[in-house]
């Protein structure tokens, strides 16, 4: 931060050619990858949506969320009960699973923003694992525990190439709205908010309303990333909607760093390629994931991206370790 | 009619209980525009309890708020600094992960209602205001510093510059020099009176320290066991036998 020796056109130019070998990278992928790890990087971009949505709420509004795959899991059921029962046009179903986790979102949500902390934490994950009880037990309207099968999507997007594209545009727009959105006056009240709430509201904000916002926006784009999922795995199943679906993000978000934005994408690409290859060889995964996220956490307490930017970089801010940001942050609760 | 007019605040019988401790008793206080008003007493004298009723941080046990006129007993504070109060806090409480830039951007925002502005660029908003509030306090050389590494001193007047932003017309301040040194002190009270003149502000706030109080306040309220046992200006608070008694004497 001390020099500003980055001009703000350097910092552009560099932020465009990433960008620009980012893409570039992303639009050769079908042609290099075998049709195993495009299927892999297919799913690290969608749970990459999954995770930046999470991150919203967890890193830029200083929630936890622990009941996220509600909204993942409803997204992916609306848009296979659509497809499969009603014959439903594919693009609608898409949109028809965002309004779906979208009003769910607005539902729980106006509860849970009442409240803060680990009671915030614990009423999250108490309506996602009643949404998943709820799918899991209906069985006459969700299928039950045998999930909805034959979930195509149309024409030539059966190609997992050409879905690839798809979910790759879906990820780049995502990212670039949520980008728009954290840098926005908005996003610097949720910021305000993360770090004191008590002073935002003194700045005219009321807390629980513009929480719900954010919370809708977080649930919507995650309801994104199951629509996108259920057509190109062709199915759904109750435990997309579980806790442990749930866990996912929090450990892509911790593993990548949470308090840099491309943070959630870095921990999810992790955890998605690392998993995908350690199953060629052994079953424990967990254990294998158990042991990174304690290296992780005890060596680079900012994250894998947070590290690296606070190593690497001359500039940027968000990057420092100064963790969840959590001191000072009382309050004036003693008078007197 | 001149003199009602003048009345930006108003409390009557304001009284809150802990419990079975009567924090703030029965306090009729009026706040005249363009003042700046000193509430002084011991600790424990019910200062900040008074402070969180007026700003709405706490729910009066009766009695009521009228601000301009209007009845804001029952306003949440987000509403109250909506009308036109706010106020700073005693235990420095800012933004540890924001930069002093930033804070000061987010009350200009939040009180210029852009803050629903989902996709705008925040900062290209209020550039001129942000460094101009900054200068006002002293902070430019810091506005890329981040809150948590600020001194003591710098988050006191950050914290200021933020109140700033929000554009009140009433400004509490919960002992604007807690733990500062004499030379901060005397600083920071030349900038209150400063801002209060060139911005029209009237200010309210709550002080242990007599030297400081006598120096800036046009009016002085002493509060003792949260109730007011003197009301007028500086000479006369300080003639009062009761105020002798408790405060500047000793023990009674």
């Amino acid at each position: 931060m001390g020099n500003a020796s980055d001009t703000k056109e350097e910092k552009v130019l560099r932020r465009a050619l990433i960008l620009i070998i980012a893409v570039g990278i992303g639009l050769v992928m079908p042609h290099v990858l075998s049709p195993f790890y495009l299927m892999i990087l297919s799913e690290a971009l969608i749970m990459s949506i999954f995770a930046l949505s999470f991150n919203l709420l967890f890193g830029y509004m200083g929630q936890l969320s622990f009941g996220q795959a509600a909204f993942y899991g409803l997204g992916g059921y609306a848009v296979a009960m659509l497809i499969t029962k009603a014959h439903f046009n594919f693009w609608l179903s898409l949109l028809a699973g965002v309004l779906v986790a979208a009003i769910a979102g607005l539902i729980v949500g106006y509860f849970c923003v009442r409240l803060r902390g680990i009671y915030f934490a614990i009423l999250t994950l108490a309506f996602g694992q009643l949404l998943f009880v709820i799918v899991y037990k209906w069985h006459d309207f969700t299928g039950g525990d045998d999930g909805i099968q034959g979930v195509f999507p149309p024409g030539i997007l059966t190609s997992p190439k050409v879905y690839y594209y798809l979910i790759f545009l879906a990820f780049l727009g995502t990212t670039y709205l949520l980008w728009r959105i954290v840098n926005s006056p908005f996003g610097y009240v949720l910021k305000a908010m993360r770090d004191n709430p008590e002073r935002t509201e003194f700045l005219g904000i009321n807390i629980s309303r513009y929480q719900l916002f954010a919370f809708v926006i977080s649930a919507a784009l995650s309801g994104l990333a199951g629509a996108l999922w259920a057509p190109f795995y062709r199915s759904v199943a109750p435990f997309y909607l579980m806790w442990v679906k749930s866990g996912e993000p929090v450990m892509a978000t911790i593993l990548g760093g949470a308090n840099t934005f491309l943070g959630p994408v870095v921990g999810t690409f992790v955890m998605t390629f690392v998993h995908a290859y350690v199953l060629g060889f052994t079953y424990f995964w967990p254990v294998i994931m158990g042991c990174f996220i304690l290296l992780v956490i005890f060596f680079l307490p900012g994250g894998i991206l947070g590290f690296a930017l606070e190593k690497f970089s001359t500039s940027g801010r968000e990057n420092s370790g100064y963790g969840r940001g959590r001191q000072g942050s009382s309050g004036d609760k003693k008078s007197d | 009619m001149g003199e009602e007019d003048r009345v930006l605040l108003e409390t009557r019988n304001l009284t809150k209980d802990f419990g079975k401790l009567r924090a703030v008793n029965s306090v009729n206080l009026t706040v005249k525009k363009g003042d700046i008003h000193a509430i002084i007493g011991p600790n424990g004298a019910g200062k900040t309890t008074f402070f969180n009723l007026v700003t709405g941080y706490h729910a009066p046990t009766g009695g009521q708020v009228i601000f301009k006129g209007r009845d804001i007993t029952r306003f949440p504070p987000h509403r109250r600094c909506k009308v036109g109060i706010t106020r700073s806090f005693q235990i420095t409480s800012i933004f540890p992960q924001l930069t002093v830039y930033e804070g000061v951007l987010v009350g200009l925002l939040c009180s210029k209602g852009l803050s629903l502005d989902f996709l705008s660029k925040a900062m290209k908003f209020f550039e001129r205001e942000v460094w101009e509030i900054l200068q006002a306090v002293g902070l430019t050389e810091h506005a890329r510093l981040q809150g948590a590494s600020l001194s003591h001193g710098d988050k006191k007047r950050w914290e200021l510059a933020i109140t700033l932003a929000t554009r009140p017309e009433l400004l509490l301040l919960d002992e604007p020099t807690c733990g500062m040194s004499p030379e901060e002190t005397e600083s920071t009270m030349i900038l209150i009176r400063k801002l209060a003149e060139e911005r029209g502000l009237t200010i309210l706030f709550t002080e242990h320290d007599m030297s400081v109080v006598f120096g800036i306040a046009k009016r002085i309220t002493v509060f003792h066991m949260g109730c007011v046992i003197a009301d007028g200006d500086p000479q006369s608070v300080r003639a009062s036998e009761d105020v002798q008694r408790v405060y500047l004497g000793g023990v009674a």
